[in-house]
């Protein structure tokens, strides 16, 4: 049975390294603000990038996931107004896995080595069951956060984790508009939540030579150099029911691009399949704003934009462009959800926020650029972008309702 | 429209490393993800399928989890003694990415966390890309590694292996399509439901609910009347105790069906709903029935996917 309901933004909520709401941090984007810093939660010495766009507010629990979702949560709620039937409300989180404590993953890593340096199955089973207690499964799941939250919610609809890395917070969103299409529920709390500026992640990211080495992320930039890791979660409460105002989330796309883990197809297909499928979703064939995936580094910006013309074609010309990554850093599963509140805030207010630290664009960026402070424009239709490591493309389009 | 499974590909428990057409892909693989990458090659070999960059894949996965001796090498020996490729084994949509990439598929796609319900949720994306037009063909299933050693420490502290599960690697895919084939067994609906915070058997009975609410409305869906009736239950649990639960429900609410409890199988988690539903496959062919898959992995949600051969 294919019901196909309208899906309308009812809330949107943050929780971010620049302020404890997506209205204060809109407010710091709009003047020019950056969030990207040197690392101090932890000795950064020796690690291929020492800045990051971190959250500083300490937090009792281990998971610094659960309350940075709560946080933005709450506000997205707040704004929504709205009271749905338990059963007919969902929760859909973009998240990858927790981290458990350095002592704990080196006690299990030393309990599993045997003489060789290869697992050793018997001393393992011997000499794990220590550590058995201190795992917390709150820390380590992706499901934990959605969990969480629709307990806190008393959501009983379908409740999901969306693990698709860079793309997982965008996923997760198409996850609830399909399901409130399709009549699974009515209203959907989702988003995605990142909590990557740890050693793991920044060794991870490091090794592989995608961190920016001048500590800068200036995406679509000359000189930029690889992308800055952050943190933060973003929410959004969707609808059936529209409210005055509300701007529709009107098209969805998903693509693969089938090539590399760490490298988009050469010729943007695989991103472009998923705009265009977006595009077609939302009966659109122009947007005044994109919310680019720009992650600052040197080929992923370059085939974006081409991607972005080759959709848009002779419309290209008349989209402004930004990346969230240059202000906030990159906040992986949460990276998405972001994007999405970006070009919330474009369709709702008008407002299209900049990317920050891009100065001189690259030539072979060619589009118009938004730079510095935030530009006023009526935007009745904006594209959203998430590219994942991986291959995994998800595109969103949002729509001002008539 | 009428989505049925085509083709699946299953392996469980110990499996020899053979090569892929890769070799190199390995390297960066976690466990689960070398297993799905090989049921993939095997599943997409046996369809015939040719409009790969078409195809949609959606894949329940676990927590991949890094190997504890690159995480080892890192937190004692400093990052330059850790292995470069070690993000690669981090992010959980590995799993299904590297087979994608090997095989060549490039349609809509989501890899959802899956302790149970995720993979039915992914079999549900799955269906729905198909009715909406986003693809003619889905492969879709789940793919694990329980034997991970902090995936062994976290379901110990749970206490899910004290009361009986025994973990498992595994992957089971399913390729559906759309399908007239009066022979074909036929996806008539699927659904996970929250098992948080009340009864199981009320979950259970939201989630059969929700299922049959997904199929196609009129003579289909397993609260209708209509003919066949359900012939067979498909039992995936965890481990002994929520296996019989998931009987005592099935034996109530279908007295006459067979009941076929794969719970003594290893869990293999996210995999698990894939292989039992994979199990029904086999079950049905060659006969006309109704068969009715009962999941309840680890995270205590349950699902219920419907599937019938002949009904039509």
């Amino acid at each position: 049975v294919t019901v196909q309901r309208r899906v309308f933004v009812r809330g949107v909520g943050a929780f971010t390294p620049l302020a404890s709401t997506w209205r204060a941090t809109a407010a710091a984007l709009a003047d020019g603000a950056c969030a990207i810093r040197e690392i101090t939660a932890f000795d950064a010495r020796g690690f291929p990038c020492r800045v990051a766009a971190a959250i500083d507010e300490a937090f009792a629990e281990e998971d610094r996931r659960l309350p940075y979702a709560r946080r933005a949560a709450e506000e997205a709620w707040q704004m929504a107004c709205v009271a749905p039937d338990p059963d007919r409300f969902g929760v859909f989180v973009g998240a990858e896995s927790g981290r458990g404590r350095w002592q704990t993953v080196l006690g299990l890593a030393r309990a599993a080595r045997g003489n060789s340096g290869t697992f050793d199955h018997a001393k393992f089973a011997r000499e794990a069951a220590a550590f058995a207690t201190r795992i917390d499964a709150s820390v380590l799941s992706p499901s934990a956060v959605a969990v969480t939250l629709a307990q806190a919610y008393s959501a009983h609809g379908p409740v999901e984790t969306v693990s698709l890395a860079c793309a997982s917070g965008s996923a997760a969103i198409v996850e609830a508009a399909r399901a409130i299409r399709t009549g699974e529920c009515d209203v959907a709390l989702c988003g995605g939540v990142g909590a990557d500026v740890d050693p793991l992640m920044l060794a991870g990211f490091g090794l592989l030579g995608i961190l920016s080495a001048s500590g800068v992320s200036f995406p679509f930039d000359a000189h930029r150099d690889g992308f800055v890791v952050g943190e933060g979660s973003a929410m959004l409460v969707l609808s059936a029911e529209p409210a005055t105002g509300s701007v529709e989330l009107a098209g969805i796309g998903r693509s693969l691009d089938a090539h590399r883990l760490t490298a988009p197809e050469p010729s943007g297909d695989g991103a472009a399949r998923a705009m265009a499928a977006a595009l077609r979703d939302a009966g659109v064939s122009d947007v005044g704003y994109v919310q680019a995936h720009g992650t600052s580094t040197p080929l992923n910006d370059r085939i974006e934009v081409a991607a972005i013309r080759s959709v848009l074609g002779a419309a290209a010309d008349r989209a402004h462009v930004s990346s969230s990554k240059g202000a906030l850093g990159h906040w992986v599963a949460g990276a998405g959800a972001l994007g999405a509140l970006y070009a919330w805030e474009a369709v709702a207010h008008g407002v299209v926020l900049p990317t920050a630290g891009l100065t001189r664009p690259d030539p072979v960026c060619n589009v118009a650029h938004v730079m510095g402070q935030a530009l006023a424009k009526d935007v009745s239709a904006a594209l959203a972008n998430s590219f994942a490591f991986g291959g995994a493309n998800s595109c969103l389009v949002l729509r001002r309702t008539a | 429209m009428t989505i049925a499974v085509t083709h699946t590909a299953t392996l469980v428990g110990p499996v020899d490393e053979a090569p892929l057409a890769n070799p190199r892909a390995r390297k960066m693989m976690s466990r689960a993800a070398y297993l799905a990458a090989r049921c993939l090659a095997a599943l997409v070999g046996q369809t015939g399928w040719s409009d790969r960059e078409r195809i949609g894949y959606f894949l329940g996965v676990g927590a991949s989890g890094g190997s504890l001796t690159d995480v080892s090498e890192l937190l004692e020996r400093g990052v330059a003694a850790c292995n470069p490729l070690l993000a690669f084994q981090l992010m959980n949509n590995f799993t299904m990415c590297h087979g994608a990439i090997l095989e060549g598929l490039g349609g809509p796609n989501a890899a959802l966390f899956s302790r149970g319900a995720g993979t039915i949720a992914a079999l549900a994306e799955a269906m729905h890309a198909i009715e909406s037009g986003d693809c003619e063909h889905a492969i879709t299933g789940g793919a694990d590694e329980a034997t991970h050693p902090v995936t062994v420490a976290e379901l110990t502290r749970e206490g899910f292996i004290g009361r009986g599960l025994v973990p498992a690697d595994g992957a089971g895919l399913l390729a559906l399509a759309h399908s007239d084939d009066r022979d074909a067994t036929i996806i008539e609906g699927c659904a996970h439901a929250s098992g948080r915070g009340r009864p199981l058997v009320e979950a259970l009975d939201d989630a059969l609910a929700r299922a049959s609410a997904s199929s196609a409305p009129g003579d289909r869906g397993v609260r209708a009347s209509a003919p066949p009736s359900v012939t067979s239950i498909v039992i995936s649990a965890w481990g002994p105790s929520a296996a019989g639960a998931l009987r005592s429900f099935a034996t109530e609410r279908f007295p006459s069906a067979t009941v076929i409890d794969t719970s003594g199988q290893r869990e293999c988690l996210a995999a698990g709903p894939a292989l039992a539903v994979a199990t029904a496959v086999e079950h049905l062919r060659g006969a006309r029935g109704r068969a009715v898959v009962l999941s309840l992995g680890v995270d205590g949600d349950p699902g219920v996917v419907v599937l019938s051969r002949g009904a039509a």
